[in-house]
């Protein structure tokens, strides 16, 4: 991208108003939730050292590290592929599409993971007959990456974005704006308008209305879909597990309803341990939306029983990068911390970067990922430092900025899938990479005016003398906004007799002044901890505030307590998996899911007092559908099975071996509406939680 | 006996703002340390570096350490920018070079920025300076997140006499200089800066303190633009008022 177009590109973003509104309110609302929720990790930066530490050994040693994780994953039942780039990638997913079983037999599948598809096709996002082959996705920055939507429309697919602010972006025919939050630019308006045009409700500007629209509409996609997508945030090499994290429930629908799942993954997501992903986990969702953990923590090993799952692992510029001097953009978790960090981002938004990929990580890993072109995105930035700052892993992103400004930036090799970044390909081996040609030599001719004092001083007197014929009376000049300086700021004359001239009669009087220690200055303490509660007030507290309900209850009075509960709310049949969790009579249940039924009673594992979240892992099978299909999720869990952390959680052997595992952390949501929060997206809209006290006992 | 240290201007300070320099080695003197200035120096070589001509970096950078290691003492530069540059930046331009990297290395040590030093290395914070009426503090990138400097200036700032310090909303947002940024894409450069003087006038402080000259033209020039009467001082100014 020309310098010319990029610069015509942000000045259309400083101009839109509404986009302003919509940044300003981004870069203020993610930067104090980033903060708020770093205030409850007192060892924030230890812990954001050692997971840079953690993510230089999987660089470094990243192709043992990815034979190893291949290994486990496919003995795990997944099938593995490797694809060079975009292009090779595309092509394997048609492969698996061409094999794809026939949504009959998927229908038979014993353990019933999903409904029967019984619902209406209304709205005929599907041909009945199989003739249009519907895949529903997850949010995955690889996808947009290698253009996967645009790539499976030419080849006659119907692909859905299940994310509601993927969605958003796709209905408007765009790309996302942001990596976390695609819909960042849009205000509330523009999504009623769209869905007015689109989805044929009325106009509304309510945005829990146009939560609700999307997800019943999606929910069809999901009931029907032959091929979920996903992309992978970690994988995990000790057991092959791949992790996915979302909040609104799309990420558990796309790999867990349809008979096929394939998620794609770029060969660098890695973390060796399970110790390691806990030390993630802590630090991915407070980076990027301000949670201690998002609401869906998925954590999958194997192929649900009748489900085939594949793992496209991606190069596609990625091996390159770790050969390079930019190395280090390899650690990135994609949180998108630096974007809300950035000052350029702020004017600028996502779009008038051009690449996938904006901000300050885009401007690094675009001109390898994307298209050589973007080197000239690293231009863009003051270098001051605010997205190092935010990394939650510690990159040095100013300095890898200078990497690329110096031409150190590898090639990427461009291929044919990749039809709107189809350019002219720009050299990018060279210095000063992007710079407009008349600051390049104004910077050349400087170095030459400043090699010697001598030659120094004489082009100081000079343009001390000029200065002065310039600007004869203001100590300041107006330059031309051609300059760019001169487009909003006076430039100041320079000095007639500089510091060197002035030096010989500047007298020194030395004081002796003793050395003391500087006087004592108020720096901020680390907060001390709060002193210890139980388990299960803190688990209650940290899902209170999540808008979850913890209730204490005795062993004795549970089914009475959960009976009394369900007929407040009206419900007299709720779908229970197979913990065996004792419900009063009244109450009839079912193990197939219906689409007609309200509420899903489940165990679970355990409990994580810091998050208030569940750790559910499924059983024969049916276990996950209890607690991600139903509006009302009723968890049952002894308060012994508490534990106080996260990674103690993901230490215990069943998470690790589980089929597929899922950590709730709330009840589903989004933000994807003008960041804000709406409650009850794709999965449970209430999560209610009944904690049996079995201190006395133990 | 006085310490003697080693003046490392800067090439902005020695052609536009000399009464800056001035006013540093008046407020070393005060703080018991002498001054010495190699005449022989010019300019770190930061402006090529930032803008990726690293070739044109590297002479000037040669030159500066040339002309320092002839010396001894700390170098003291009154500016974040200039004192990352020679303390980081030196060792990135000579990374695959060692027998420059050494030498660049053994400079680093000798670096301080000039409220750092201060502070830091002489335990002042008290020179008797006295300015009367309110004064904000903008702490400058490079400064803040490039040296981690900025306790040092704060507790010189708070030991100065009739002034009010009052702190400036969302401080640590970059005023948009960025050397070849502030040309290259004056329209987000604007931006940023327009950004700041609005934060500055919710001070309703007359002057603006900074430790960077880069970030002092800048302002400055945004606010001479705007035909506003407030002012931008370097901190050694400041401190330099009795």
């Amino acid at each position: 991208m020309s310098l010319k177009t990029f610069r015509n590109r942000i000045c259309q973003s400083i101009a839109d108003e509404n986009l302003q509104l919509a940044l300003d309110n981004n870069a203020q609302r993610r930067k104090d939730g980033r903060l708020a929720a770093f205030a409850s990790l007192p060892d924030y930066p230890e812990r954001r050292l050692r997971a840079h530490a953690v993510k230089a050994d999987v660089v470094a040693h990243l192709d043992e590290y990815l034979s190893q994780f291949i290994a486990r994953v496919t003995a795990n039942g997944i099938q593995v592929h490797r694809a060079a780039d975009a292009g090779e990638a595309i092509r394997i997913f048609l492969e698996i599409a061409e094999d794809l079983p026939r949504r009959a037999q998927s229908t038979q599948r014993g353990k019933g993971e999903t409904f029967v598809p019984t619902c209406p096709r209304s709205l005929g996002v599907r041909d009945l007959r199989g003739e249009t082959i519907l895949v529903a996705k997850s949010k995955s920055m690889v996808s947009e990456e290698i253009n996967f939507n645009h790539a499976l429309e030419a080849a006659g697919f119907r692909v859905v974005e299940t994310d509601l602010g993927e969605y958003i972006v796709q209905l408007r025919g765009e790309r996302p704006s942001h990596i976390i939050t695609p819909a960042v630019h849009l205000r509330r308006g523009d999504v009623g308008k769209l869905f007015e045009e689109k989805l044929g409700i009325p106009y509304t500007e309510h945005i829990p209305t146009l939560t609700n629209t999307a997800r019943k509409v999606l929910r069809e996609v999901f009931l029907t879909a032959d091929i979920g997508v996903s992309g992978v945030n970690f994988g995990v090499v000790e057991t092959g597990t791949l992790c996915i994290v979302t909040n609104e429930g799309n990420g558990r629908m796309c790999t867990t309803v349809p008979p096929v799942h394939v998620a794609l993954m770029g060969i660098e997501r890695l973390v060796p341990t399970f110790d390691d992903l806990a030390l993630f986990l802590s630090l991915l969702p407070r980076s990027a939306t301000g949670q201690k953990l998002s609401v869906y923590t998925s954590l999958i090993n194997s192929p649900l029983p009748g489900q085939v799952r594949h793992l496209i692992l991606l190069d596609n510029g990625r091996s390159a990068l770790r050969n390079s001097p930019l190395a280090e953009s390899l650690y990135c978790i994609r949180c998108g911390a630096c974007l809300n960090a950035c000052p350029v981002f702020r004017e600028t938004g996502g779009h008038a970067y051009a690449s996938i990929y904006p901000g300050p990580i885009g401007s690094v890993i675009s001109c390898a990922l994307v298209n050589p072109k973007f080197a000239s995105l690293a231009q863009a930035s003051s270098l001051c430092g605010a997205c190092k700052e935010a990394c939650p892993v510690d990159i040095d992103l100013p300095g890898m900025l200078l990497r690329v400004r110096s031409g150190l930036s590898p090639q990427s090799t461009p291929h044919p899938t990749r039809r709107v970044h189809r350019t002219r390909r720009v050299k990018n081996t060279q210095e000063g990479v992007g710079i407009p040609p008349p600051v390049k030599l104004g910077l050349k001719g400087f170095r030459l005016a400043a090699g010697t004092s001598g030659l120094f001083a004489v082009f100081q007197s000079l343009g001390g003398l000029l200065s002065r014929i310039y600007s004869p009376r203001r100590a300041s000049m107006r330059l031309p906004a051609w300059t760019g300086w001169g487009y909003s700021k006076e430039f100041p004359r320079l000095a007639v007799r500089p510091f060197r001239a002035r030096w010989g009669k500047i007298k020194q009087v030395v004081e002796e002044k003793s050395a003391r220690p500087p006087e004592s200055l108020k720096f901020s303490e680390p907060t001390t901890q709060p002193p210890h509660k139980p388990l299960s007030d803190q688990f209650a507290e940290e899902l209170a505030a999540l808008d979850g309900h913890a209730y204490l209850v005795s062993e004795q009075e549970l089914p009475a307590r959960l009976t009394e509960f369900l007929k407040s709310k009206s419900i007299n049949r709720v779908l229970v998996d197979e913990s065996g969790v004792p419900i009063g009579t009244e109450i009839s249940t079912i193990r197939e899911p219906d689409p007609t039924v309200r509420a899903g009673v489940t165990g679970a594992l355990c409990g994580i007092a810091e998050t208030g979240s569940l750790v559910l892992i499924s059983g024969a099978g049916q276990t996950l559908t209890a607690s991600l299909l139903p509006e009302v999720h009723v968890a049952v869990l002894k308060t012994s099975r508490l534990v106080p952390t996260l990674a103690d959680a993901l230490r215990r052997p069943e998470v690790q071996k589980a089929a597929s595992g899922v950590i709730v952390t709330g009840p589903s949501r989004t933000a994807d509406i003008e960041m804000t929060l709406t409650i009850g997206v794709h999965g449970p809209g209430e999560l209610h939680v009944f904690l049996i006290d079995d201190s006395m006992t133990v | 006996m006085a310490e003697t240290v080693q003046l490392f201007v800067t090439c902005l300070i020695d052609s536009f703002f000399p009464q800056i320099g001035e006013a540093m080695v008046n407020v070393l003197n005060r703080a018991g340390v002498r001054v010495d200035f190699p005449s022989a120096q010019t300019c770190c070589g930061q402006p090529a570096f930032n803008a990726g001509l690293r070739s044109d970096a590297r002479p000037l950078a040669r030159h500066t350490i040339r002309v320092f290691e002839k010396t001894t003492g700390a170098i003291i530069i009154p500016s974040g920018s200039c004192a990352a540059m020679v303390q980081h930046s030196y060792l990135e331009l000579f990374k695959d070079d060692p027998a420059w990297l050494a030498r660049a290395g053994a400079l680093a040590k000798r670096v301080y920025e000039f409220t750092e030093y201060l502070v830091d290395v002489r335990g002042v914070t008290e020179l008797s300076a006295c300015w009367p009426g309110k004064l904000t503090y903008h702490p400058s990138c490079h400064l803040l997140r490039g040296l981690g400097v900025d306790r040092q200036p704060r507790a010189l700032l708070a030991a100065v006499k009739d002034a009010e310090i009052v702190e400036l909303p969302e401080c640590e947002d970059c005023c948009g200089f960025g050397g070849v940024f502030s040309v290259e894409h004056p329209e987000l450069s604007a931006e940023f800066l327009k950004r700041k003087i609005s934060n500055f006038e919710k001070t309703e402080s007359p002057t603006l303190v900074v430790a960077d000259t880069g970030c002092l033209m800048h302002i400055q020039g945004g606010l001479a633009r705007q035909g506003k009467s407030q002012r931008v001082v370097h901190i050694a100014e400041v401190l330099n008022s009795l």
